[in-house]
């Protein structure tokens, strides 16, 4: 269906005069929607990976290799870490929610493809290397994840295999991945891409108001 | 008589070292990156968070039960909980709108304004931050009242992006509008 080539002429128009920010803002709302159901139909596959790719992580960190890192429940959001040198009772250490890792990707996907005057290959190469980089953090956030269980959430046991100095480490460690770095690697990342062109339009804004 | 050493011929367009010709994005991510990790680290010391966290979120649960009260709730606050029969929920570090700011704060001081645009942005920000933010923990004790097994979700991903959106989404809007660098005519 073709509007009419007025009425889109029109459009395009107004289109052309909104501001480049106005229009980034916007599309970023309109396109939050179709990225989570992306994100949630690629979840369950992207935390297999995930797991898979911190485990072998971890297993190289390790002598002899003994953590396993594997799904839990149906659903595939779920997983729990195992060492293989506990006992049978004691062998699942922790439970947890893989998908809450990864809710980054919805800002990250919402910004990058809401960026306007761009083309589509120029943008979703750059979607594409973001979340490259997002990935590798995930890994990364997963190794300080499991690390940080080690070291502070085991007891005795915590005690005897890590130091203060460790503890505190992995301790900061998974504190500054969890919360601040995870959720600010979206605009990171963006900023990273498309900082000259919001300074650009910041600098042309002030050229119009003055 | 010394000889004049020859000068190397200068190519007519040097390309430019990496650092300056991406400037201003190189030095927007370390400051932005710098404070935040200060700031983090700083709102994880035992004391900051005893004498400034703790006291902030409380402020932030006894707002937040006045507006469920107002709703007909009949909620009651204790320190950083808030209760009624049939639902309770413990505002910790991650739902008190810290983290937003932090990230909105970090953002309007890495970019390249003017201070009073500057002063301006986080002003309005930290008050537009925390507005929302009593949406979401209003919406989420509602949502454990009403929806409980929606809980978990729309605690961790759905409430934590939008008030992550909407904290970058203000930063962009102000960098557009008000952190505007006047060049001298």
């Amino acid at each position: 269906m073709t509007g009419r080539p007025g009425s889109r002429r029109r459009r395009g128009k107004a289109e052309a005069d909104r501001s480049w920010t106005g229009l980034l803002i916007r599309n970023t709302v309109l396109w939050l929607a179709p990225v989570t159901l992306i994100w949630l139909l690629l979840t369950p596959l992207y935390n297999r990976f995930l797991l898979e790719s911190a485990q072998r992580l971890l297993n190289l960190t390790e002598s002899p290799a003994v953590t396993d890192l594997a799904p839990a429940g149906g659903d595939g959001h779920d997983a729990f870490i195992a060492r293989r040198d506990f006992t049978p009772v004691r062998r699942r250490v922790h439970s947890f929610r893989v998908t809450d890792l990864h809710f980054h990707f919805l800002l990250l996907g919402a910004l990058f493809l809401g960026v306007p005057r761009i083309g589509w290959r120029q943008r979703l190469a750059n979607l594409g290397l973001a979340c490259v980089a997002s990935v590798c953090f995930d890994v990364v956030l997963l190794f300080f994840y499991v690390k940080f269980i080690y070291a502070t959430q085991l007891g005795a046991w915590s005690l005897a295999h890590y130091g203060p100095f460790a503890r505190n480490f992995y301790g900061l460690g998974k504190h500054l991945l969890d919360l601040p770095f995870k959720l600010a690697l979206p605009l990171v990342l963006w900023s990273a891409f498309y900082l000259p062109r919001l300074l650009q339009e910041s600098g042309r804004a002030a050229s119009v108001a003055s | 008589m010394a000889r004049k050493k020859p000068s190397r011929p200068e190519p007519a367009h040097a390309p430019l070292p990496f650092w300056r010709r991406n400037r201003g994005e190189v030095t927007f991510l370390v400051l932005f990156l710098a404070l935040l990790g200060a700031g983090f680290t700083l709102i994880s010391l035992n004391w900051v968070n005893d004498h400034l966290i703790e006291p902030f979120t409380g402020g932030i649960a006894r707002t937040s039960g006045a507006a469920l009260n107002l709703l007909g709730q009949h909620v009651s606050m204790q320190g950083t909980v808030i209760r009624n029969a049939r639902f309770a929920v413990n505002i910790r570090n991650g739902c008190n709108g810290v983290e937003a700011m932090l990230i909105f704060l970090s953002a309007v001081l890495a970019f390249p304004s003017p201070w009073v645009s500057r002063a301006v942005g986080l002003a309005l920000g930290i008050v537009a931050i925390q507005a929302v933010n009593l949406v979401r923990v209003v919406a989420l004790f509602l949502t454990g009242v009403y929806f409980p097994k929606l809980f978990a979700t729309s605690h961790t991903v759905i409430w934590q992006t939008l008030v992550i959106l909407f904290a970058v989404l203000l930063w962009l809007f102000w960098a557009h509008r008000f952190a505007t660098r006047r060049e001298p005519a």
